[in-house]
């Protein structure tokens, strides 16, 4: 291996080991230890902080849509009757499907039972979503928000009552507060949240609502102040 | 094993491996989209795609490579979406400024600078074998080249950067 060959090669892979050619080369030494610098250098200025991650809503495998079949077994019924009950049991599994899966009892069992799916949501964060991404899950025809509401650090687009609305969590005092601005669902007087260690309300504005939560001695007034002032929805 | 924990053991799984490899997921990244707000986006749009072909991962060794290679192919989406105008080193956005904004000496200031000018074909593989470990095989194979394209890329991108802090020193 030449000079001009020997530096190709580790310029492009500084493990590659050549031995007798670096023993006998001091140039291609110096070279060596050069490109060996150079890259540790690289490494450094490659290493840039990474925030924490924040995993946006998982879509949930519902359970509920799946029809469990039944164990399989020897019978002595004719071919016809298991086809029929193929077809009865996807007609089922069909229905249920289109039927929109899990039915809760009311809006209020819903947005707990939401809250429960996104345990990446619910922590403490410094670090606020960027312009853009709240920009892009809160149209404006719905809010006019900003980080004058507070710290936002998380902003999703979710299903609610099988409409599209966005969650965002709002850092408070004492964790984080899941705000869902529901511009569609009207209630006509406010509904409170009470789960495990957390309370909130869903607050009626104009032809739609807003949820709060957080905390169980979280101070919701001031968030709820400032989001309410920013809907853009005909109140 | 009934499908509520069949769920919940994958769910498990998910987050083990992206606690484990997301720090690598957001550098690649970034490092391709030259901008920390679009490599949060990406990262978030191939966390889903993860989330969704998690059961065609057989095997969690696999799984760096498999999540890089997600990562890559929706950074080729969102620019195709978006269909960004590539940027003059000297007139950055916030976002994009806050990539060379990471504290360190000065040398090394200047060689993420140099690096951040380089061409796109030449600072992937760079990142991906020095900062991910991949072998110039493994970069090929990801990348879609041959291995002796790899090595002409790697031998260049090394030859500028030392060509650019020879020049600064």
């Amino acid at each position: 291996m030449n000079c001009e060959d020997y530096r190709e090669a580790i310029s492009a892979d500084p493990s590659f080991e050549d031995a007798d050619h670096v023993s006998q080369c001091t140039d291609c030494r110096e070279f060596r230890a050069e490109i060996m610098a150079l890259d540790r250098k690289i490494e450094q200025a490659l290493e840039i902080a990474v925030p924490e991650v924040s995993i946006f809503e998982l879509p949930v495998r519902d359970s509920s849509r799946v029809v469990a079949m039944p164990t399989r077994r020897r019978t002595s019924r004719p071919a016809w009757f298991a086809m029929a009950a193929s077809v009865l049991v996807a007609a089922v599994i069909g229905i249920r499907m289109f039927a929109g899966g899990i039915e809760y009892e009311s809006l209020a069992d819903e947005i707990l039972a939401h809250m429960d799916h996104e345990p990446y949501a619910l922590r403490v964060a410094n670090r606020p979503v960027s312009d853009r991404r709240l920009q892009s899950v809160v149209p404006a025809n719905v809010a006019t928000l900003d980080h004058s509401a507070g710290l936002i650090t998380y902003a999703q687009t979710c299903v609610i009552n099988g409409k599209k609305i966005p969650h965002l969590v709002i850092q408070g005092r004492r964790g984080p507060v899941t705000v869902l601005l529901m511009p569609e669902e009207m209630v006509s007087e406010t509904i409170p949240l009470n789960g495990d260690h957390i309370d909130g309300y869903i607050l009626p504005v104009g032809s739609g609502s807003v949820a709060i939560i957080g905390e169980r001695d979280e101070t919701l007034e001031l968030i709820k102040n400032s989001v309410v002032d920013s809907v853009t929805w005909d109140i | 094993m009934d499908s509520s924990s069949a769920e919940s053991g994958r769910r498990r799984r998910f987050d083990r491996l992206v606690s484990g490899f997301y720090p690598d997921m957001f550098r690649y990244a970034a490092w391709l989209s030259r901008n920390r707000e679009i490599a949060e986006d990406v990262c978030q749009e191939a966390l889903l795609r993860a989330w969704k072909s998690l059961d065609s991962l057989r095997e969690d060794g696999a799984a760096k490579q498999w999540l890089l290679t997600i990562v890559r192919r929706e950074n080729a989406r969102y620019f195709e979406r978006k269909r960004l105008d590539t940027v003059d080193v000297d007139d950055l956005s916030a976002a994009q400024a806050a990539m060379l904004a990471e504290p360190a000496d000065d040398e090394v200031d200047d060689l993420r600078k140099a690096i951040y000018g380089l061409d796109d074909d030449y600072r992937e593989p760079l990142v991906l074998q020095v900062l991910m470990g991949f072998s110039t095989q493994e970069i090929a194979d990801h990348m879609g080249l041959k291995q002796g394209a790899v090595l002409t890329r790697l031998h260049r991108a090394r030859l500028k950067l030392k060509e650019s802090m020879e020049l600064k020193a």
